[in-house]
C-alpha cells in the first residue's frame, strides 16, 4: 500500500485543530513517561501528582493562575507577531525593561499618586519599557531587513547583566541600601502593590492580561488594523500594491509585541515580588511564551488556555521536587516536557496541513468522476 | 510485447496513463506514442494536462495508473535520473537552473558521470562543443542568473543534450522567445529529430505546432481527442479539437476614434531595483477608448513600468498624469483616487493576498473603514461570483485555491468596480484556458468601448496584437518601436523585441 | 615568563572562538542544504553535559568529544525530521529543541554542577611553530582541538566548492527544485547535513567544557554563544574560511572580559563587560544588513523553506 501526502484544500475546522493538538501533547506525555521511568521516577505517581498539585487544590489552582499571567502576555506578546511572520524571541528581554521601569515608576512615581493610578503608571513604565527594547531590532528589521530572531534574542542577555548590574553590581536607585551581604531589590510603597485575589498569589495583572486577550482579538480580527497585519504577513507584495506601508506595519506590531511583554515584567514586580527580583524573573517566561503561543496557532483565547496548562505544567514542576517516591523530581522535567509537547505539536501540524491517502483512492477517484464534488473551487478538471 | 524491429519500436509510450492532484484530475487515461527521428506535438489549450503528462515521462511524477514505455519496455522512474538515465530529458516550463551557478555547474549538477572531485574544465569544453554542433551557443563560464531568457533556454536543452537524452520533451519552449528565436528553435529542434532524437514538443500555439511537428496528439480536459499527421491537419479542425466547440478568437479593434489622453507617462527614468530593470526616458499616452499594448520578451522592464505607472514606485524623473492630474511617486492609494486600476501579472503574489478569503481580498484596493464588516464584505463577494461567473466555494475561499481563470476574474471584478477610466493590465490571459481568455479579453474591449484608456503590457505578442489599436515593443527599458495594430508586422515586431529593430 | 597581556588576550581569543568555529561551520552545512537549525544554542549545551559526563566516567576527554558530538548529532537529527519529513516551521522546530535540549542538558547536569572536571584537554606546542614571536604564542601553542577545529574548516571549505557532493549541497540550498529534477535527493542531504552540523555543534559544546570551563554551570556554560554562531554564519556570508576569521574576532571580544580585568581596569563594571559580545554581535549584523541592503548577502535562495515535490 503506497501512502501519499496531499495538501489539504478545505480548511479544517477548529475541533480539528484542537483534536490534533490535543493528541500531540498526550504524545509527549507518552514520551515523557517513558524518559521518566528511565531515569527512576515512575510517571504513574508522577503525573496524577502534577495534576493534583496544579489545578486541585485551591492554592495549587490559584498559583497555577499566578504563573500563568506572564505566560499570557508572552504568550501573547509572541503571537502578535507570529502573525506577522515575525518571530520577537526577545520577550524574556522585553520583560527584564519592563520589570526595571515599572519597579522605577513604582519607586520613584507611585508615592505620590493615588493607588488606581498609581498602577496604572506602573504599567505604563512596564509597557514602555518593553517596547524600548524591542524597537532597535524592529527598526533594525523594518529599515534594513535585519533577522529579529537573532538581534532580539541577544538582547536577552543584554538585559539580564543590565538588571544582574541594577541589583549585584551597584549602588543603584534600583538596590536597597539596607542589605549588603546579599543584596536585593529595594522594597516598593504600599500604593505599588497590585491587588490580590483574598490570600492567593493571583494579582491584578490576571485582569491586565485577559483585557489584553480580549482587545487583541478585537484588534486582529474585527479592524482594518488587523486586516493590514495579515495582508503584510501574508505577502508582502499585496501589501506595497494595495498602498500599506509594510515597514510601520512591522514597528508597530513588534512594539505591541514588546509591550506586552514589558508588562508581564510590570506585573511581576509589582504582584510578585514587589522589588526587582532578577532571580525571580529570569524564569524563562519569555521563552515558555513562545511555546504558548506555538501551541495556541497564535490565536488570543487559545493563548489564555495553553498558558494557564503551561502554568499548571510549570507549577506543578516545583512542587515535584518534593513528592515522596518519586526521588524529588527535578524541576527541569517540566521545561523539557514543554519542549517536548512543542516539538510533538509541530510533528501533528502535518496532519492539518496535509492528509494521507492511499494510491488505491486516488485511482478510485479518477475513474469515477460522478463522485467528485461539484461546485467545489477546482473544478476545472485539469491542470497543465 | 516486443514486436518487429527496433526502428519499429517506439522512442517513448505512455499507455492509458492517469494522475490526479487534491481537487483536480489532470490526466485520465492517455495514450501517446512518439517514434525515434520524430518531431511529436502535444497540443492543448491551458489546463489540458500536457505539461503532467509531460513531467510523468520525464520521470518527475509517478503515474497514479497506466504505465511508460521507453524504447518498447515498460519503466518505473523513481525520479527524473532515472528518466535520464534512459534517455528521457525534459526542458521545464520555469526553468530547473541554479541562478548562481555557471552554465558548466548547471550542466553536471546531479551527473553520476562526475567524479567526487569535480574537474569542471573537461565540462566546460563539451559544453561549448555541443553548443556549436546544436546551434546553441552558450558560454559555459558565464553566471546563470546574468544570462537572458532565451539564453537560459539554450542551457537547459545543452545540459539534456550533455547528459544523453535522446527524447527531448520541450514544454511551451516558445513563451520566453522572441519571434526570430522561436524560428531558431525550430531549426534545433529538426536538427536534432533529423539525427535520430525525438522531441516531444508541448504547446497552445497552433501555428507552432503546424510549423515544425511530424505528428500532432491533441488533449483537452486531461484526455487525448485527437491525433492527426500534421501535413494532414488544418488550423480550424485542430482549434475545434482543443477547444472543444469553434471558437473564435479573432482580433478586436477599437471602432471609433480615440478621445482625450486618459494617462500621460512623460520621460520615465527609473533605476533598476533589485530584479527590476531601469527605465529610460519612457513615454506612452494611452487615449479614451483605446487600448495601447507594451510587448516584450520577459525582463525588459515591464514589472518597473506598471508599478511606476500605478504609482507603487517613485521614478528618477519623470511625470505620470492620469486624466491631468500628476500621480507621480504619490502611492497607489492616490493612484487609485485619481480614477487609475492596476491588474498586476503575479496574480496571487501582489494582485491577491493567497491566504486571505475572496471577501477579504476584495477589499485590498478599496477604502476600509476602521471596523471591517464583514457582512457586507461577504455580500460584496457574493455578488463579484455571480456577476464574474467566479467558480468558487463561496465567498469565504482562500483565493489561492481558486484556479488562475477564477483569481484573474475575482481581480478584475475588483479593480473594474469603481469604474476607472484607466486601466493597467498586465500578461492578463497567461495560463488561463480558452474560456477565460475570451472572457477577460471581452471584459477588456467592452471597457475600451466604453471609453476607457487601457494600457495592456504582455510578454505574449499574440495576446498584445489581439486586441491593441497601437503597439509599442519595449526592450531593456526603452519604448525602441511603435506602430498601430492594423499596420503589426510580426517580423518587424520580433526584431524589436530582440533589440535589432 | 612575561607576555604581553595583548599577546595572552589575543590567544585566549582564539581558544574562545573555537566552539564558535565548530558551531559555525556545522550550521554553515546545514544552512547551504537550505535548512535553518536555529538549535544550535541547545544542541552546543547537550553537546556539553554529556561531554563531562562521559569524560568523568571513562577517564578520557575525548570519550567525552565523542559523546558530545553524538548528542549534537541526535538533536539535530529531530529538527532534520521535523523539518524535512514533517515539513514543519523550521524557525519553531529549532526554538523548540533549544528549549528541549536545554531543559534537558541541565536536568543530566543537576547532579555535577559546579564539579570540576579532572581529565581535561592538554594543551599541545607545535615545535617549531610555537617559538615564532607572538604569532607563535597565539596560534601554536593551544590544544589539539583548535588545531582540529581549522583542519575542519579547510575540509568544509574544499567540500563546498571542490567536490561533486558540495556541488549538489549548493544546489540543495539555492534551487530544491533544480536539484530534484537534476536527480538529487533533497531530503537526504539536507538530514545528512543537519546532522552534521548537530554533531559539530556538539563538538563546540564539548570543548567548551573540557577546555576551556571546565565545570558545569547550567545553561551558562554557553551562556548564548550557540546564537552568536547564528550571527557569526551571516557575518561568514556562508562560507568557512571568513567564518574562522569571524570566530576569532568574536572570541576576542569574549576574551576581552578577562584580560581588562586582568589589566586591572576596574572602571567598567564586569557586567557591561559581559554584554560587550552581545552587542557587538548585533551591531555586526545591523551594518551586514545596512551595507547588502541591496544584494541578498548571500544567504542560499531557499533557505527556511521546506520543499515537497507535488507528491509522486
Amino acid at each position: 500500500m503506497q501512502l501519499r501526502l496531499e495538501r489539504r484544500l478545505e480548511k479544517t475546522h477548529a475541533g480539528h485543530r484542537v483534536l490534533v493538538t490535543v493528541l500531540s501533547i498526550l504524545a509527549a506525555l507518552v514520551l515523557g513517561a517513558v524518559f521518566l521511568s528511565l531515569t527512576g521516577a515512575s510517571p504513574l505517581l508522577v503525573y496524577p501528582e502534577m495534576f493534583r498539585a496544579a489545578f486541585l487544590s485551591w492554592y495549587g489552582i490559584t498559583d497555577t493562575l499566578a504563573v500563568a499571567i506572564p505566560l499570557i502576555l508572552t504568550g501573547l506578546a509572541a503571537a502578535v507577531a507570529f502573525r506577522m511572520q515575525l518571530y520577537n524571541i526577545g520577550a524574556e528581554g522585553q520583560l527584564y525593561v519592563g520589570a526595571i521601569l515599572g519597579s522605577w515608576a513604582a519607586l520613584a512615581l507611585a508615592p505620590q499618586l493615588p493607588k488606581p493610578l498609581a498602577i496604572f503608571v506602573v504599567f505604563l513604565f512596564g509597557a514602555i519599557g518593553g517596547a524600548l527594547w524591542v524597537l532597535p531590532p524592529a527598526l533594525a528589521k523594518a529599515w534594513l531587513g535585519t533577522s529579529e530572531i537573532i538581534t532580539t534574542l541577544l538582547l536577552n542577555f543584554v538585559a539580564l547583566y543590565l538588571m544582574r548590574y541594577l541589583i549585584f553590581g551597584s549602588a543603584s536607585f534600583w538596590r536597597d541600601p539596607a542589605t549588603t551581604n546579599f543584596p536585593q531589590g529595594k522594597p516598593l510603597p504600599e500604593e505599588a502593590f497590585l491587588p490580590v485575589l483574598g490570600l492567593t498569589r493571583v494579582h491584578f495583572g490576571l485582569a491586565v492580561a485577559l483585557l489584553a486577550a480580549v482587545l487583541l482579538f478585537v484588534l486582529f480580527s474585527r479592524t482594518r488594523f488587523g486586516y493590514d497585519v495579515r495582508v503584510v504577513g501574508d505577502s508582502p507584495g499585496a501589501a506595497l500594491y494595495a498602498g500599506i506601508s509594510v515597514r510601520r506595519t512591522i514597528v508597530v506590531v513588534m512594539l505591541i509585541s514588546g509591550s506586552l511583554a514589558g508588562l508581564a515584567g510590570a506585573g511581576e514586580v509589582a504582584g510578585i515580588a514587589h522589588a526587582l527580583d532578577p532571580a525571580g524573573l529570569a524564569v524563562n517566561f519569555g521563552y515558555t511564551g513562545i511555546i504558548v503561543a506555538a501551541l495556541a496557532r497564535s490565536s488570543p483565547f487559545g493563548v489564555v488556555v495553553v498558558a494557564v496548562l503551561l502554568g499548571g505544567l510549570q507549577n506543578a514542576g516545583t512542587a515535584l521536587q518534593s513528592i515522596p517516591g518519586g526521588g524529588g523530581v527535578p524541576v527541569e522535567v517540566s521545561f523539557m516536557l514543554q519542549g517536548a509537547i512543542l516539538l510533538c505539536a509541530l510533528a501533528g501540524e502535518l496532519f492539518i496541513r496535509y492528509r494521507l491517502k492511499t494510491r488505491q483512492s486516488v485511482v478510485a477517484e479518477i475513474l469515477e468522476p460522478t463522485q467528485q464534488k461539484s461546485g467545489s473551487a477546482t473544478t476545472e478538471r485539469a491542470q497543465p | 510485447m516486443k514486436n518487429g524491429t527496433p526502428e519499429a519500436r517506439s522512442a517513448v509510450e505512455a499507455r492509458g496513463v492517469s494522475k490526479a492532484f487534491p481537487g483536480v484530475i489532470a490526466n485520465a487515461g492517455v495514450d501517446l506514442s512518439v517514434q525515434r527521428g520524430e518531431v511529436h506535438a502535444v497540443l492543448g489549450e491551458n489546463g489540458a494536462g500536457k505539461s503532467t503528462l509531460a513531467s510523468i515521462l520525464a520521470g518527475l511524477y509517478r503515474p497514479d495508473d497506466g504505465e511508460v514505455l521507453v524504447g518498447g519496455e515498460p519503466v518505473n522512474f523513481g525520479s527524473p535520473r532515472d528518466a535520464l538515465a534512459r534517455g528521457v530529458g525534459m526542458v521545464y516550463q520555469h526553468f530547473r537552473l541554479v541562478e548562481r551557478f555557471t552554465v558548466a555547474e548547471n550542466v553536471i549538477l546531479g551527473d553520476p558521470r562526475q567524479p567526487m572531485l569535480l574537474s569542471t574544465r573537461r565540462a566546460e569544453n563539451t559544453v561549448a562543443e555541443l553548443g556549436r554542433k546544436y546551434g546553441l551557443p552558450v558560454n559555459p563560464r558565464a553566471s546563470v542568473e546574468d544570462l537572458s531568457v532565451g539564453e537560459q533556454q539554450r542551457v537547459e536543452i545543452v545540459k539534456m543534450l550533455y547528459r544523453g537524452a535522446d527524447v527531448l520533451i520541450l514544454d511551451e519552449p516558445t513563451a520566453v522567445l522572441t519571434p526570430q528565436e522561436s524560428e531558431n528553435l525550430f531549426e534545433t529542434v529538426r536538427a536534432m529529430a533529423a539525427e535520430g532524437k525525438s522531441v516531444i514538443f508541448i504547446s497552445h500555439k497552433l501555428s507552432e505546432v503546424l510549423a515544425v511537428s511530424d505528428r500532432v496528439t491533441v488533449m483537452r480536459d486531461g484526455r487525448v481527442v485527437a491525433r492527426a499527421e500534421t501535413a494532414d491537419s488544418d488550423r480550424r479542425s485542430l482549434a475545434r479539437a482543443m477547444v472543444g466547440r469553434d471558437v473564435d478568437l479573432s482580433v478586436q479593434r477599437a471602432e471609433k476614434a480615440p478621445g482625450a489622453p486618459l494617462l500621460e507617462i512623460e520621460n520615465l527614468n527609473a533605476p533598476g531595483e533589485g530584479d527590476a530593470v531601469p527605465l529610460t526616458d519612457v513615454s506612452l499616452t494611452v487615449h479614451a477608448g483605446e487600448v495601447v499594448g507594451v510587448a516584450g520578451v520577459s525582463g525588459n522592464g515591464q514589472r518597473t513600468l506598471a508599478e511606476l505607472a500605478a504609482g507603487m514606485r517613485k521614478p528618477l524623473s519623470g511625470r505620470v498624469l492620469v486624466k491631468g492630474v500628476e500621480t507621480t511617486g504619490r502611492g497607489p492609494k492616490a493612484t487609485r483616487r485619481a480614477g487609475l486600476a492596476y491588474v498586476p501579472e503575479d496574480r496571487l503574489g501582489t494582485g491577491l493576498a493567497p491566504s486571505l478569503s475572496i471577501s477579504e481580498n476584495l477589499l485590498l484596493t478599496r477604502p476600509r473603514p476602521f471596523f471591517l464588516k464583514r457582512k457586507e464584505m461577504a455580500d460584496t463577494a457574493r455578488e463579484a461570483i455571480r456577476q464574474f461567473k467566479i467558480r468558487a466555494p463561496g465567498p469565504h475561499a482562500a483565493t489561492r485555491d481558486l484556479s488562475g481563470g477564477n483569481a484573474q476574474k475575482a481581480l478584475l471584478a475588483r479593480e473594474l468596480s469603481d469604474g476607472p477610466e484607466v486601466i493597467i493590465v498586465a500578461s492578463p490571459t497567461r495560463g488561463l484556458d480558452v474560456g477565460a481568455t475570451q472572457a477577460v479579453r471581452e471584459i477588456l474591449d467592452q471597457r475600451r468601448r466604453a471609453g476607457c484608456a487601457v494600457l495592456l503590457i504582455s510578454e505574449d505578442l499574440d495576446e498584445v496584437r489581439s486586441l491593441s489599436d497601437r503597439i509599442l515593443v519595449l526592450y531593456e527599458g526603452r519604448i525602441v518601436h511603435e506602430t498601430s495594430g492594423e499596420a503589426a508586422n510580426v517580423e518587424d515586431l520580433g526584431l524589436a523585441m530582440a533589440g535589432a529593430g | 615568563m612575561n607576555e604581553a597581556v595583548w599577546v595572552l588576550t589575543l590567544a585566549a581569543a582564539v581558544s574562545a572562538g573555537t566552539p564558535l568555529v565548530f558551531a559555525a561551520v556545522g550550521e554553515i552545512l546545514a544552512e547551504r542544504s537550505g535548512v535553518l537549525n536555529l538549535g544550535v544554542e541547545g544542541m552546543m549545551l547537550l553537546g556539553a553535559v554529556t561531554a563531562f559526563l562521559a569524560a568523568a566516567a571513562s577517564g578520557s576527554p575525548w570519550a567525552g568529544l565523542l559523546t558530545g558530538m553524538v548528542a549534537g548529532g541526535g538533536l539535530a537529527f529531530v529538527h532534520a525530521f521535523l523539518s524535512v519529513t514533517m515539513r514543519a516551521n523550521q524557525i519553531v522546530s529549532g526554538l523548540a529543541l533549544v528549549i528541549f535540549g536545554t531543559g534537558l542538558a541541565t536536568f543530566l547536569g543537576n547532579p555535577i554542577e559546579g564539579n570540576p572536571l579532572k581529565p581535561s584537554v592538554v594543551d599541545f606546542r607545535v615545535p617549531v611553530l610555537a617559538d615564532i614571536p607572538v604569532v607563535g604564542r597565539i596560534l601554536f601553542d593551544q590544544d589539539p582541538l583548535v588545531y582540529a577545529s581549522w583542519v575542519v574548516v579547510g575540509l568544509a571549505a574544499f567540500y563546498l566548492t571542490r567536490t561533486r557532493t558540495g556541488l549538489a549541497l549548493r544546489a540543495c540550498g539555492e534551487s530544491p527544485e533544480t536539484a530534484d529534477a537534476m536527480g538529487l535527493s533533497v531530503a537526504r542531504l539536507r538530514y545528512a547535513h543537519v546532522v552534521v552540523g548537530g554533531l559539530l555543534a556538539g563538538a563546540g559544546g564539548a570543548y567548551q567544557i573540557l577546555a576551556r570551563v571546565p565545570s558545569w554551570s547550567g545553561a551558562g556554560t554557553t551562556a548564548g554563544i550557540g546564537w552568536i554562531a547564528l550571527a557569526l554564519v551571516v557575518f561568514a556570508a556562508w562560507r568557512p574560511w571568513r567564518a574562522l576569521l569571524g570566530a576569532y574576532l568574536f572570541g576576542a571580544a569574549l576574551a576581552a572580559n578577562f584580560a581588562l580585568q586582568a589589566a586591572g581596569v576596574n572602571a567598567i563594571p564586569a557586567e557591561f563587560l559581559s554584554m560587550l559580545p552581545y552587542l557587538l554581535t548585533i551591531l555586526v549584523l545591523v551594518i551586514l544588513s545596512a551595507s547588502s541592503a541591496r544584494k541578498r548577502l548571500g544567504a542560499p535562495a531557499a533557505l527556511g523553506v521546506p520543499y515537497a515535490r507535488e507528491e509522486r
